[in-house]
């Protein structure tokens, strides 16, 4: 138990980015919760503690990785109980990232009613607060795992496939909870029913998974070798790109194709949910120029660049990838302005976010030259959170074309700002501090 | 031709040094013989060929070889007569020293040293 | 001076309060092959990839060709070739089509040589990348970092996981190409026989410092082995110069010591009237020896 208590812990402290963010979203939450202690009945709208479960939850955000590492390891097939160890530490970690949520549902209560307490006594009211709390916590976990399994496609499979799998998992992440809270469809026996077979499903594959590959690993792959290749796309003439991993834009577009498509049929007639979705697909391109440092040290020797001109190659080069994903997008928006008859407005709002979106990840992800700290976390929060802002309000039908449009401004202007803490980062580029492991090593070496 | 360990404690161009004095001098290279190249012995034993150009250049300037522009090393015509005495003495200094160090670690006297090599020198005489 | 591949002063580099490299002078003139032996976590890498411009130093100055690493231009770049300690294949490409991505940034590319050194080593072209083993992959690198004839190579470890014949073949190959006077070649490995074979220079780096920089056949000369006996049943106590660590056994005693020569071993032998008797250590003997 103790291994399994030190693996939790690690989860939460992995880096003193992370730890700070960890204490950050845990002191938040409790400020908050102090102040409905105090200050019963005041319907304080519990903002604070939310933010400070984002921040609980990006603390931990390394999680999936750490666990998919050792998860590989040999030690962890080695340890007696080594797996079933490190499942535990899993759902532990779930269950405790889950917890904030079921503390604040019955303290928003109370922060609505401030007899709560005496009215406690009558079971009725007893059995609801309970049942709510409960019903909250458990959609969390719910919540939670799935979110950190699209963390793990996304953090640590760094090609198209990984991406596509988190693509698909953020997109039932976000539908299917939101779907039922619509349909007014949750439970708590359900909640409990869903998470007691994910777990199973997933407990057992896990443990599992060590006899399962060496029945993989005798068969032939070929054939899906062949269907790689029509992926990688034409190396002659983009020899930079393919070395930065922008050679086929093509590829990006078809991964986000089949999400495109179902989020079209699921939530086409929600424009504001229709536009969330489609801004948090332009963000995907920062998947791109976030690794573009790491990738660019092959090119340090291989060209006539300096540091700058690198950048602005490297700049270039992105742009050329993201304009393909980006012109389909546009189609996309035009296709369904014109299918479920969206007002022009929503298009060119759409069209405008979809811009502001690549705009903005693409030089966020150019900004990590060496690993994320603290300013790149901060400003993708940021950044996703007054997208997602946007993305709600031009969905209203009484949308202030002004605060838009003024918003826009800023983030067009946040873009610029930027780009030149990017380009000035390149001019200092070291590529033996790129990404944390690689200074680690470094420091090792 | 050499025989040439890397990993022993005496350089290699040392190595080559010896034996090609050795050789010289015991009449199994003589003059006129073409020794390999600095590439070739290089290739052969796998050693870098600094160290072997090194050992020909010495061995140049002690007269034992002769450098001829497009073609190989040749031991030289005049070697063997270029082997003075007392060179020929510090070539075989290490081999009596170790005799001495041994004899007197085995409490010989000089005396008894001197007709064991004695004998050796009239059994050897052919 | 200026005409050296790779110019160093009063190197050092520190990454956060970490001091990994401290205070280095070096040079490293065409023709010449070095070794660099060190422990794990002594600085091997750091020194290359500084020497390279992939990371500024943070004191002093390093120079390739008399240009300043961290702004290499690109003529000189195109005399450098690199192979890092973990490869940058592209797993989803074959072998060729990596290849082929990495010549199309070099003019003079000499694919005769590349496509004989893939027969000759057995890299099977049609591979793709992923599917191959360690060591083939290491051959891959290895042969990234041939192809434009560089002037100056610089290997990090590069036969770490290669088995002995295919680390003879990339010594035959890497001798082939030191043959030609012009070239430089700095490498760093573990394994001590490649070097000792290879090498005419050694860097042993200890600690973030050069604690020798030198001849290979200096460095065998000058670090040795005394077996020192006395004439009584015990040994008199006395200083030996330049003694690395000393182990004494009533009348015996061996020392290993550097800076060693003839006439040390006689004032030594006057000195104490002590006998002396010299064994010459490997190169394998004398790291061992400098880390005690």
């Amino acid at each position: 138990m103790k291994a399994v208590a030190r693996l939790v812990w690690a989860y939460f402290t992995g880096t003193p980015v992370l730890r700070a963010c960890t204490i950050v979203g845990l002191a938040l939450i409790a400020i908050d919760l102090y102040v409905v202690a105090t200050q019963p009945g005041s319907g304080q709208k519990l903002w604070l503690a939310v933010l400070g479960l984002i921040f609980f939850f990006v603390g931990s955000s390394l999680m999936p990785v750490t666990f998919g590492r050792l998860a590989r390891s040999h030690s962890v097939g080695v340890l007696p109980g080594g797996r079933v160890k490190l499942l535990l530490s899993a759902f532990i970690t779930i269950l405790l990232v889950a917890l904030p949520v079921g503390i604040l549902s019955p303290a928003s209560f109370i922060s609505a009613n401030s007899s709560l307490p005496e009215l406690m006594k009558d079971p009725r009211v007893r059995d609801f607060v309970l049942e709510v709390t409960a019903l909250m916590f458990s959609s969390a976990v719910l919540f939670a795992g799935w979110m950190y399994l699209a963390l793990w496609f996304l953090t640590s499979q760094r090609d198209m496939a990984g991406l596509f799998k988190g693509l698909i998992v953020i997109m039932l992440v976000i539908f299917s909870p939101a779907r039922e809270i619509h349909d007014f469809n949750v439970s708590l026996t359900w909640n409990l029913q869903q998470i007691a077979i994910l777990w199973f499903v997933f407990g057992a594959g896990f443990l599992l998974w060590p006899r399962f590959k060496a029945v993989r690993a005798r068969r032939n792959r070929e054939w899906f070798a062949g269907l790689t290749r029509v992926f990688t796309g034409r190396t002659v003439g983009r020899e930079f790109d393919v070395l930065l991993g922008t050679a086929n834009p093509w590829l990006l577009v078809a991964v986000l194709a089949l999400p495109l498509l179902l989020m079209v049929r699921l939530m086409g007639q929600v424009p504001s949910a229709w536009l969330f979705f489609l801004t948090i697909f332009s963000g995907l391109t920062g998947a791109y120029s976030g690794q573009a440092a790491e990738r660019s040290r092959a090119l340090w020797l291989r060209g006539h660049w300096s540091r700058v001109e690198l950048f602005v190659a490297v700049e270039r080069s992105i742009w050329r990838h993201n304009a393909h994903v980006l012109g389909a997008l546009v189609l996309v928006i035009v296709g369904m302005g014109l299918y479920a008859g969206f007002p022009p407005v929503l298009v060119a709002a759409g069209f405008s976010l979809v811009l502001l979106g690549t705009v903005l990840s693409t030089y966020l992800g150019l900004m990590i030259t060496r690993g994320l700290r603290w300013v790149e976390i901060v400003a993708g929060v940021v950044v996703m959170l007054s997208l997602m802002a946007l993305a709600m309000l031009v969905g209203f039908e009484d949308v202030d074309l002004t605060t838009v449009f003024a918003l826009e401004v800023c983030m067009i202007a946040l873009a610029i700002a930027f780009r030149s803490v990017a380009r000035r980062r390149w001019t200092r580029i070291d590529w033996m501090e790129c990404r944390p492991d690689r200074a680690l090593t470094a420091r090792g070496a | 031709m050499f025989i040439l360990n890397p990993q022993s404690g005496i350089p290699i161009y040392r190595q080559i040094l010896e034996q090609v004095r050795r050789m010289v001098a015991s009449g199994q290279l003589p003059p006129g013989t073409a020794l390999p190249s600095v590439r070739d012995l290089a290739l052969r034993h796998t050693i870098n060929p600094m160290t072997i150009s090194r050992a020909y250049s010495i061995l140049e300037t002690e007269g034992l070889l002769e450098r001829h522009r497009g073609r190989p090393m040749t031991v030289a015509s005049q070697a063997k007569n270029h082997s003075q005495l007392p060179k020929r003495l510090q070539q075989i200094g290490p081999l009596v020293e170790q005799t001495v160090v041994a004899a007197k670690q085995l409490e010989l006297s000089e005396a008894e040293l001197v007709k064991a090599v004695r004998r050796e020198w009239e059994q050897n005489d052919d | 001076m200026t005409s050296n591949a790779v110019e160093a002063s009063n190197l050092k580099k520190a990454f956060g309060e970490k001091q990994v490299l401290q205070d280095m002078s070096f040079g490293v003139s065409p023709g010449d092959v070095i070794g660099v032996l060190g422990k794990n976590g002594a600085g091997k890498t750091t020194l290359l990839e500084l020497m390279l411009g992939f990371t500024a130093p943070t004191a002093g100055a390093v120079r390739i060709f008399g240009h300043e690493s961290y702004s290499l231009p690109g003529d000189i770049k195109a005399r450098v070739g690199f192979v890092p300690q973990q490869d940058e294949l592209l797993d989803q490409l074959t072998v060729a089509d990596q290849l082929r991505v990495i010549a199309s940034f070099y003019p003079r590319w000499d694919s005769e040589l590349i496509d004989r050194l893939c027969s000759e080593w057995g890299v099977n072209v049609n591979a793709r990348i992923k599917s191959m083993s360690v060591g083939e992959r290491q051959k891959l690198s290895i042969l990234l970092a041939f192809g434009h004839k560089p002037e100056l190579l610089i290997l990090d470890e590069p036969v770490a996981s290669l088995d002995p014949i295919a680390r003879r073949q990339f010594l035959e190959q890497l001798l082939t190409l030191s043959t030609d006077e012009k070239r430089a070649i700095v490498f760093s490995s573990h394994i001590v026989s490649d070097i000792e074979r290879l090498a005419n220079r050694i860097w042993i780096l200890k600690e973030g410092r050069l604690d020798w920089q030198g001849d290979l056949d200096s460095l065998k000369e000058s670090i040795v082995r005394l077996h020192i006996r006395g004439a009584g049943p015990e040994l008199p106590a006395f200083k030996i110069p330049g003694v690395l660590n000393v182990r004494r056994d009533g009348a015996f005693a061996t020392a290993v010591v550097r800076d060693w020569t003839p006439e040390a071993q006689e004032a030594l032998e006057k000195s104490a009237s002590v006998q002396i008797e010299v064994e010459t250590l490997g190169l394998e003997e004398i790291f061992v020896e400098l880390h005690r």
